[in-house]
């Protein structure tokens, strides 16, 4: 696979947008992030991915905490959540096991996720819920100006860490592919198409996907993740590399200073609500896939 | 045949089977058509022989409280008995074990220790179970069943009960323990009763208006949720709340339920309003260490109009506290506790019918209102058992929402629509042409981000009037009065698992000729400013009882009405003392003099 | 002995009749500081057993007869121990062995475990047919037993015995005594006065049978069906139903218990005048004792509750300190028919 872009004609484009269908997921909002900003192609890669899927925008709820990748939701026409910082997980479960028929798409910058919303998500791993967890991993906080962030690099300046970042960044991929995700992958905003492959793979998973999509804040980090710095870095995974091997997908996922892209590790194994479906059945009663919701 | 209202304690250590004789006696007792309340006390330890306390109230009225002094009294153990003795009035009862195994020491047998007004029952409890069935394995049951005989219990309900507590174990376990019963009920029943506790007429299992059923407060606000069709179901353990839980883990699957353990109580309310927002009817349950986890999430709850319920069982507090406790000290944290204007439904049962009711009626209020709504229990509400007479067909509205139905084409849908009664009409997950995206920020309408002053006064005056009609919800008692019509000297003003001892220091004190009245105030928020005023203006002096230390329910009723109370504010960490309260009362009305004293010195 | 000096001392009284109460209540006044226990087989603190006749008028509450009420026993720090069997009294150690299985050390003791009812050997293999009337529950059980209008039939006669027939035709029941030897115990009935005490025992309402005329009890049967409950075959074969039997033959000491411990014991505990056993530490007062008397040279019984009343409050003297001599009150022995024919007696007060 190659990421480098070929030239677009702008009337091409356009044509294309409007017959692909999804600017029906689109809301009428518009996006409130900085020109440039890498979640434009992640907004843009969902609604696709829903249209391509087929989902009904009644079917489908976007879920989101807090930061500049929460605003996500208003940026759909779907149903959609815009919680508390750090809560995604939490909320997206309570969704999706009140109804099953619903698609839930988690969203959430890597402050929410993985600082205040840490203790979240080993639990949605382990359990297996059946919902896709999109990390738009900016490495730092973008609606609060500019401050460090738990995957900010060692020795990054920001108004919160003056003179430099002492933390040793986290490894997202490496946490949530030792937590026990069924579907784990890795995506760059600066590479579209590809994203969009990835989200598309991501929402078809049954269980737990965990996609770390990397995008530089183009507004307060003009030093660590660029668009130049992460195009000069990424790679692909190597081409030998087995996606049911998750020793082997850790072992890459250590290698923070050439990222891989694409699938590092998928199962199958059975959900949260499949658990929860088998243990009604073992005590005697009758599962429903909404459980009460829609009444 | 006068009312039956007869208390019996039975104290012995964790490996005496104390809380199982108290099991087996209470669930006979309702079996036989008495009404019961019973708390257990147990020890902090998990294992060993720590001291265990089962005390139940049998009547044949609905009362609300355990009483200050106990009629009859059963050691089956003296250590831990003995500092007890004093609990039982004079001419009460006190039995014990007259053949220990063990040689004691001087002062080291409960017989040193009974007063003399107390009457003293020694009966060989291991020799009765040893002769009946070879083994004295049946020791608590064969002194159970003394009890049953030395009052003339009705055997059958006891046989029954004893069948259907063993019904798991081996048909030699049952038998045996049957034996045992049949010995120490002719032993009772064979000894001339001394002491004045005396059972009337049962009266009977009440019939036609529904079943009889013995339950604590925590199992009966599982049962009130479940009767109210709850959906899901989200918590995370925490004494002394668990027990809900663990019942809707029993029963939630049975019904096609879900329930799930999360990571912590902010996990749990935050799955609670996702799952809300579709429509399900979720809860979770806590104390008060986890309400105050909770309370970012309660407040996107209040903002965003989702519903939600939320049982909080007190204890003691703050930080942990403690945990094995009962205190009302979270009353604040339950009623304000956010950031925010965020006023929210809170409801406090006085009693475990009500904790049914309070619970089913949550789901009504949290979907009907769309808010967060929080039944507040405490440790000694929860754990303790009471008879409830269910009603054969759950007394819950199942589907309490104002649902959104697309009438125009063109219309919009409007999530925070403008409405006559302040509650918008819902769209949920599914609808279609619903869509639409609830926000923890400020919003107009349309629910979209929206912080102009105009706005965040109109929607805060939205989400506060919109509650008020939980005063007038249908079927509920926000609040009650007992005692005295009229004018009275001294008014009692109660919430919670405190109502009851309020009762029965009421009842006391016009006993002593106290012109007095007491009002049980369930609705805490929104306050029923108008129905507690009423009250007021009938009374000389208001007393307001509760069981925390700053006086937080007095408080309230001050800063609403801008009317003085006198708070009685105790941190015992076990109910109330009706004495106490009754002091006060006297105090209040002008009265030196004390009633008659129980047998404590 | 030397008594220790730090802990107080511990006056144990055994028995919580009129003696025993005597001698708790004048220990606290004596000894102020002193643990005072009373240890009892009764369930119920000390009542007035005088005054169980009134259960046939009604009054079926214990606490009607109780002497005290239990601010008595609060107030004067008496630690009232009931349904409690002594089992052993270890005298050398002054130890008391309660049958279940605790120590009481003691200072001081009392016996004051007073009598028992007195049933002549032939009669005890009908003991079940017979109801007998020492305590409140055999008073209510009596009661219970006897129909309005009821027959009793009571045998011996002693003075606890006739003051329930007295109150007994009273309360309109039939009374029929089968005298004898018993008749009037414990007063002393010359052979001169006994008709003329019968015969105003008739007076009263009495239906008087002489037991030995009729060649004595022979046997007590259940009555046939359709008659009376109980039926008493006399020697001579003739026969008198009742629907109660009562025993009345007397009191002896209850003093099993102290069998071995260490005093003499004859018919009862043997006491000198100043009321100390053979052991120093034990005294004894009421029934249970034997008094020594100078006059007479022997041991001797002394009933009627002025004696024992006195006589606990004397134990309790000559325990702390006091050495005084029991004199029986003359006025407690006597029985005296009046001019109009009626009797009195310190039992019938």
């Amino acid at each position: 696979m190659t990421h480098i872009a070929k030239p677009v004609h702008l009337d091409d484009k356009l044509e294309e947008v409007r017959s692909s269908g999804r600017l029906e997921y689109r809301s009428k909002a518009l996006p409130t992030w900085c020109p440039g900003c890498g979640y434009f192609a992640i907004v843009d890669g969902v609604a696709t991915v829903l249209k391509d899927m087929g989902i009904q925008l009644k079917d489908a709820v976007v879920v989101s905490g807090i930061g500049c990748a929460s605003r996500f939701p208003f940026f759909l026409s779907t149903y959609g959540i815009h919680s508390l910082h750090g809560r995604v997980l939490p909320v997206a479960t309570g969704v999706k096991i009140a109804n099953e028929r619903l698609t839930v798409i988690a969203v959430g910058g890597d402050g929410d996720g993985f600082a205040i919303g840490g203790c979240h998500v080993p639990h949605a791993a382990r359990r297996n819920i059946d919902i896709t967890y999109l990390l738009f991993d900016n490495g730092i906080y973008g609606l609060t100006k500019g401050q460090v962030s738990p995957t900010s690099a060692l020795g990054f300046k920001t108004p919160t860490s003056p003179y430099e970042n002492m933390d040793q960044p986290l490894n997202p991929l490496l946490m949530v592919l030792s937590h026990g995700a069924s579907w784990v992958g890795q995506a760059y905003a600066g590479h579209p198409e590809h994203l969009r492959k990835m989200i598309a793979m991501a929402a078809a998973h049954r269980g737990f996907s965990f996609l770390n999509i990397l995008s530089p804040c183009v507004t307060f980090d003009r030093t660590n993740r660029t668009y130049s710095n992460l195009g000069m870095a990424v790679c692909d995974l190597p081409a030998d590399h087995n996606p049911t091997d998750r020793l082997a997908a850790m072992a890459i996922a250590q290698k923070t200073d050439r990222p891989a892209l694409g699938l590092y590790y998928h199962t199958i194994r059975p959900t949260l609500g499949d658990n929860l479906d088998a243990l009604i059945v073992k005590a005697g009663g009758t599962p429903s896939p909404s459980c009460g919701a829609g009444r | 045949m006068s009312a039956t209202d007869i208390q019996i304690a039975i104290c012995g250590s964790a490996g005496d089977g104390t809380i199982a004789a108290g099991n087996i006696l209470r669930n006979a007792v309702a079996e036989a058509g008495y009404r019961v309340i019973s708390f257990d006390v147990y020890p902090p330890e998990i294992r060993g022989f720590g001291k265990c306390i089962s005390r139940l109230r049998v009547t044949t009225e609905q009362v609300y409280s355990l009483k200050e002094c106990s009629d009859v009294f059963l050691s089956l153990d003296d250590s831990h008995a003995i500092p007890h003795v004093g609990e039982v009035r004079d001419y009460g009862a006190v039995i014990f074990d007259s053949k220990p195994v063990v040689v004691n020491e001087e002062g080291a047998h409960i017989s040193a220790h009974v007063r003399p007004g107390q009457i003293p029952y020694g009966f060989p409890f291991r020799e009765i179970s040893e002769i009946a069935t070879g083994a004295n394995r049946s020791r608590n049951i064969a002194a159970l069943a003394v009890i049953a005989g030395l009052y003339r219990l009705p055997q059958a309900a006891f046989r029954r009960t004893i069948e259907t507590t063993f019904g798991k174990k081996a048909k030699a376990v049952i038998a045996a323990n049957l034996a045992a019963f049949d010995a120490g009920y002719a032993a009772g029943s064979d000894t001339f009763k001394l002491d004045d506790a005396t059972f009337g007429s049962s009266g009977g299992k009440a019939s036609g208006a529904g079943t009889v059923v013995i339950l604590n407060g925590n199992a009966a606000v599982a049962r009130g949720l479940i009767d109210a069709g709850i959906d899901t179901f989200f918590g995370y353990p925490i004494t002394p709340a668990t027990t809900i839980m663990e019942r809707l883990a029993i029963e939630m699957p049975k019904r096609g339920k879900r329930l799930v353990q999360t990571e912590d109580e902010i996990s749990a309310i935050a799955a609670c309003v996702g799952a809300g927002y579709t429509g399900s009817r979720s809860a979770t349950s806590t104390s008060g260490p986890g309400l105050a986890l909770m309370m970012e999430v309660l407040g996107l709850s209040t903002i965003a109009e989702v519903p939600c319920v939320v049982v909080v069982s007190q204890r003691g507090g703050p930080s942990t506290g403690m945990p094995t406790k009962t205190e009302q000290s979270d009353l604040n944290a339950a009623l304000y506790g956010s950031h925010g204007d965020s006023k929210r439904i809170v409801i406090a049962p006085t009693n475990v019918e009500g904790c049914y009711r309070c619970a089913g009626k949550a789901f009504e209020m949290a979907e009907r209102y769309q808010t967060p709504v929080i039944v507040l229990l405490d440790l000694y509400l929860s754990n303790r058992y009471e008879t409830v007479i269910l009603a054969r067909e759950a007394p819950f509205d199942r589907d309490c929402t104002k649902r959104w139905r697309k009438t125009d084409h063109d219309e919009v849908y409007k999530r925070f629509a403008q409405s006559k009664d302040d509650v918008s009409p819902r769209a949920i997950p599914g609808d279609a042409e619903g869509m639409h995206v609830i926000t923890g920020l400020e919003h107009n309408e349309l629910s979209r981000p929206n912080d102009q002053p105009e706005m965040h006064t109109e929607m805060s005056r939205k989400r506060h009037d919109k509650l008020d009609a939980a005063l007038t919800h249908p079927d509920f008692t926000v609040s009650k009065r007992f005692g005295d019509d009229g004018r009275v000297d001294v008014g009692l003003l109660a919430w919670g698992s405190t109502f009851g001892e309020t009762l029965e220091a009421m009842i006391k004190a016009q006993a002593e000729g106290i012109r007095c009245a007491a009002m049980k105030v369930v609705m805490l928020s929104p306050f029923p400013a108008a129905a507690v005023s009423g009250f007021m203006d009938d009374c000389r002096h208001v007393l307001v009882p509760e069981l925390n230390y700053e006086g937080q329910f007095a408080r309230l009723v001050q800063a609403e009405l801008a009317r003085p109370v006198v708070s009685l504010a105790r941190v015992p960490g076990g109910p109330m003392r009706v004495e106490e309260i009754l002091a006060e009362i006297r105090r209040l009305a002008g009265r030196t003099s004390v009633g008659a004293t129980p047998a404590t010195n | 002995m030397t008594l220790s000096q730090t802990a107080p001392r511990h006056h144990v009284i055994i028995g919580t009749g009129i003696a025993g109460s005597s001698a708790a209540e004048e220990l606290r006044d004596r000894d102020p500081d002193s643990r005072i226990t009373i240890i009892t087989l009764s369930r119920l603190p000390f009542y007035h057993r005088h005054l169980l006749p009134q259960v046939f008028r009604d009054v079926d509450d214990w606490r009607t007869f109780q002497a005290y009420p239990p601010a008595h026993y609060r107030d004067r720090r008496i630690t009232l121990r009931r349904d409690t069997r002594v089992a052993r009294v270890d005298a050398p150690n002054r130890l008391i062995h309660l049958a279940h299985k605790e120590t009481v050390r003691y200072d001081m003791l009392v016996v004051a475990t007073g009598g028992r009812s007195y049933l002549p050997e032939g009669l005890v293999e009908f003991f079940p047919l017979l109801h007998s009337f020492g305590s409140f529950k055999e008073a209510l059980a009596t009661r219970q037993a006897l129909p309005d209008g009821g027959r009793v039939v009571m045998l011996g006669g002693d003075m606890i015995g006739l003051n329930l027939a007295r109150t007994l035709v009273d309360t309109g029941h039939q009374v029929t005594l089968v005298s004898g030897e018993h008749t009037f115990w414990p007063h002393q009935v010359s052979e001169e006065q006994r008709p003329l005490l019968l015969a105003a025992l008739a007076d009263l309402g009495i239906e008087v049978i002489d037991g030995e005329k009729r060649g004595g009890i022979a046997g007590i049967e259940l009555g046939a069906s359709g008659l009376p409950a109980r039926r008493v075959v006399f020697g001579d074969g003739s026969s008198q139903h009742g629907d109660v039997v009562m025993p009345f033959f007397g009191l002896v000491s209850s003093v099993d218990f102290m069998a071995g411990a260490g005093p003499d014991i004859e018919r009862g505990l043997l006491v000198k005048t100043n009321l100390r056993t053979t052991d120093e530490h034990i005294f004894a007062a009421g029934n249970v004792c034997q008094v020594w008397t100078d006059a007479d040279r022997c041991y001797r019984f002394y009933y009627g509750s002025r004696n024992v009343s006195n006589m606990g409050t004397l134990a309790a003297r000559n325990m702390t300190g006091d050495s005084e001599q029991f004199e029986a009150s003359a006025e407690d022995e006597q029985l005296i028919l009046d001019a109009e024919g009626r009797i009195h007696s310190p039992f019938w007060e």
